[in-house]
C-alpha cells in the first residue's frame, strides 16, 4: 500500500507545478496560433499576388525563416536584436515571453503561408472559370471561392503543423521561462525522480490529442 | 442581326496555332453543334467566345457588341457588360464544391445583386425545376451523380436569364447511361429559343437537336452545313472519314 500512497503524495506535490508549466505552454501555443495563421494568410496573398517585388521579398522572407533553426531565431530576436549596428539599441525586448513569441509567430507564419500557397494551388482553374462565366469579380472569387476551398484543402497540413507547434513550444525552454518542459526538468534536477518526464509527455499527448480530434471534428465540418 | 460572330479568329499557344482564323455567325435561336477530332480547336474557339481564351486576332461579337475587335479588348467592366447575357456549361461541371446546390446558384446572382435573397431563391427552385432536380435544393455536390451535377450547372447557368448558352462537351465525362437525362434538358432549351453552340461527341443528338453543325479539323472550319448533309452526304473527305469513325 505504501507504494500507491507514496505515488500518490508524490503526485499531489508535482502535478500543480507542471501545470503551471502547462499555461505557459498553452499561452505561446495560442498566441503563437492566432497570430500566425492571419499572418501566413497574409503572407501567402503577398506570395500569389501580382507584384513581383512583393513576391520575392516574401520568398526571401520564407527562404530564411524555413531555413534556418527555430531555436537560432529565438536566440537572435532576443539575445541577438541588442546588438544589431546603429538600430539595435531600438529593438532590445525585454520580456522574454514576448521575444520568444515573436520568433515562433514570424517562424511558423512561414510555414502556414506554403502550406496556404499549397492550398490555393489545389483549387482546380475550372472553379474560377467557373466563376468568370458567372459574372463574379476576381476579388470575390478570390474570397467566396478559392480561400474556403483552399481552407478545407489545407486542414490536414495544419492540423500537423499545429501538433508540430504544441511540442516546439518547449524550446523557449532555452530563454528561461517555465514552461511544461522547464518545471519538469526541474523537479527532475531537484528530486532526482526521472516519473517526472513520463508525466511531461503525458501531458503532451494529451494536449496533442484532443488538437488531433479537434482538427478531425473540423475536418468532417468542413467536408464537401 | 446575329447573336454571336466571330470573323477570322486566330489564337496560338506558343508556336502551335489551334485556331487559324475560324469565322461562325450564330443567328438567335439558333442551334449549333462543333464536331471534330480532338485537337481540332473546338473547345479553344468556343473558350474564346465567353473570354476564358485571349485571342491573338480576329473579331468576336456578342449579342452585336465588340467582345473583341481585331484582337483588342475593351476594358474588364465591359467585357462582363457584354457577356452578362451569355453562359457557359462545362465538361467537368465545375460545381462549386464547398456550396449547396442553393448557394451553387444563388452565388453568383448574389454577388451581383440581380434580385433581392427572396426572390432569387424563388428562381433557383425554379430553375431546378426545369433541370428536374428541386428535391436537391439543399445537398452538397459531392452526393450527386454526374448527370445530376451537369444538369445543376446547366440550372446555375440559366439563373442569369442567359440568351446565350455555350456547352463544352457536356456529356464527355459522364457515365453513357447518363448522358441521356443531361442532352434532354438541352433539347428542352433549345426548344425554348436560347442561342447555343454546343462542342460534342454525341452524334445522335447534333443530329436531332442541331439546327447547324460545324465541322472543324486543324483549327479551321472544313465544312458546315444541316445535320442532314453533313452526316449523310459531307462534301469533305476528312469530314466523312471522321464522321463514319465516330458513328461506327
Amino acid at each position: 500500500m505504501s507504494f500507491f500512497t507514496n505515488i500518490i503524495d508524490w503526485l499531489i506535490q508535482v502535478v500543480p507545478q507542471m501545470l503551471i508549466g502547462c499555461r505557459l505552454t498553452v499561452k505561446l501555443f495560442l498566441v503563437t496560433i492566432v497570430l500566425s495563421i492571419p499572418l501566413g494568410l497574409i503572407l501567402t496573398f503577398l506570395y500569389t499576388g501580382k507584384n513581383w517585388i512583393v513576391k520575392k521579398v516574401v520568398g526571401f522572407y520564407i527562404l530564411i525563416m524555413r531555413g534556418t533553426p527555430l531555436l537560432l531565431q529565438i536566440f537572435f530576436i532576443f539575445f541577438g536584436l541588442p546588438f544589431v549596428p546603429v538600430i539595435g539599441p531600438y529593438l532590445v525586448i525585454e520580456d522574454r515571453f514576448t521575444a520568444g513569441a515573436i520568433a515562433f509567430v514570424l517562424n511558423y507564419a512561414a510555414y502556414f503561408a506554403e502550406i496556404f500557397r499549397g492550398g490555393i494551388l489545389s483549387v482546380d482553374k475550372g472553379q474560377y472559370e467557373a466563376a468568370k462565366v458567372l459574372g463574379i469579380s476576381e476579388m470575390q472569387t478570390k474570397f467566396k471561392i478559392v480561400i474556403p476551398q483552399m481552407f478545407r484543402i489545407s486542414l490536414p497540413a495544419v492540423a500537423n503543423e499545429t501538433i508540430i507547434l504544441l511540442k516546439d513550444t518547449a524550446l523557449i525552454t532555452t530563454l528561461g521561462l517555465s514552461d511544461l518542459l522547464k518545471v519538469t526538468n526541474d523537479i527532475v534536477n531537484r528530486t532526482t525522480e526521472v516519473g517526472a518526464y513520463a508525466l511531461a509527455a503525458a501531458f503532451y499527448l494529451v494536449l496533442s490529442y484532443f488538437l488531433s480530434i479537434l482538427f478531425k471534428k473540423l475536418e468532417k465540418k468542413f467536408a464537401f | 442581326m446575329y447573336e454571336i460572330e466571330a470573323l477570322n479568329v486566330k489564337k496560338s499557344f506558343g508556336d502551335l496555332e489551334v485556331l487559324k482564323g475560324v469565322s461562325l455567325n450564330v443567328a438567335k435561336g439558333e442551334v449549333v453543334a462543333v464536331l471534330g477530332p480532338s485537337g481540332s480547336g473546338k473547345s479553344t474557339f468556343l473558350r474564346s467566345l465567353i473570354d476564358l481564351e485571349v485571342v491573338d486576332g480576329g473579331s468576336i461579337k456578342i449579342a452585336g457588341e465588340y467582345l473583341c475587335k481585331d484582337g483588342v479588348y475593351p476594358k474588364n467592366k465591359e467585357k462582363t457588360r457584354i457577356l452578362s447575357k451569355a453562359g457557359m456549361v462545362f465538361q467537368h461541371f465545375n460545381l462549386f464544391p464547398h456550396m449547396s446546390i442553393k448557394k451553387n446558384l444563388m452565388c453568383a446572382p448574389m454577388l451581383n445583386k440581380q434580385a433581392g435573397k427572396a426572390e432569387l431563391e424563388e428562381l433557383a427552385v425554379e430553375m431546378l425545376k426545369k433541370v428536374g432536380l428541386e428535391e436537391k435544393l439543399n445537398v452538397m455536390p459531392s452526393t450527386l451523380s454526374g448527370g445530376q451535377k451537369q444538369r445543376v450547372a446547366i440550372a446555375r447557368a440559366l439563373m442569369r436569364n442567359p440568351d446565350i448558352i455555350l456547352f463544352d462537351e457536356p456529356t464527355s465525362a459522364l457515365d453513357p447511361e447518363l448522358t441521356g437525362e443531361v442532352l434532354n434538358v438541352i433539347s428542352k432549351l433549345a426548344d425554348e429559343g436560347i442561342t447555343m453552340i454546343v462542342v460534342t461527341h454525341e452524334m445522335g443528338f447534333a443530329k436531332e437537336v442541331a439546327d447547324r453543325v460545324i465541322f472543324m479539323y486543324e483549327g479551321v472550319v472544313l465544312e458546315e452545313g444541316t445535320p442532314d448533309v453533313i452526316f449523310n452526304n459531307p462534301a469533305n473527305e476528312r469530314t466523312r472519314t471522321f464522321i463514319q469513325s465516330v458513328l461506327k
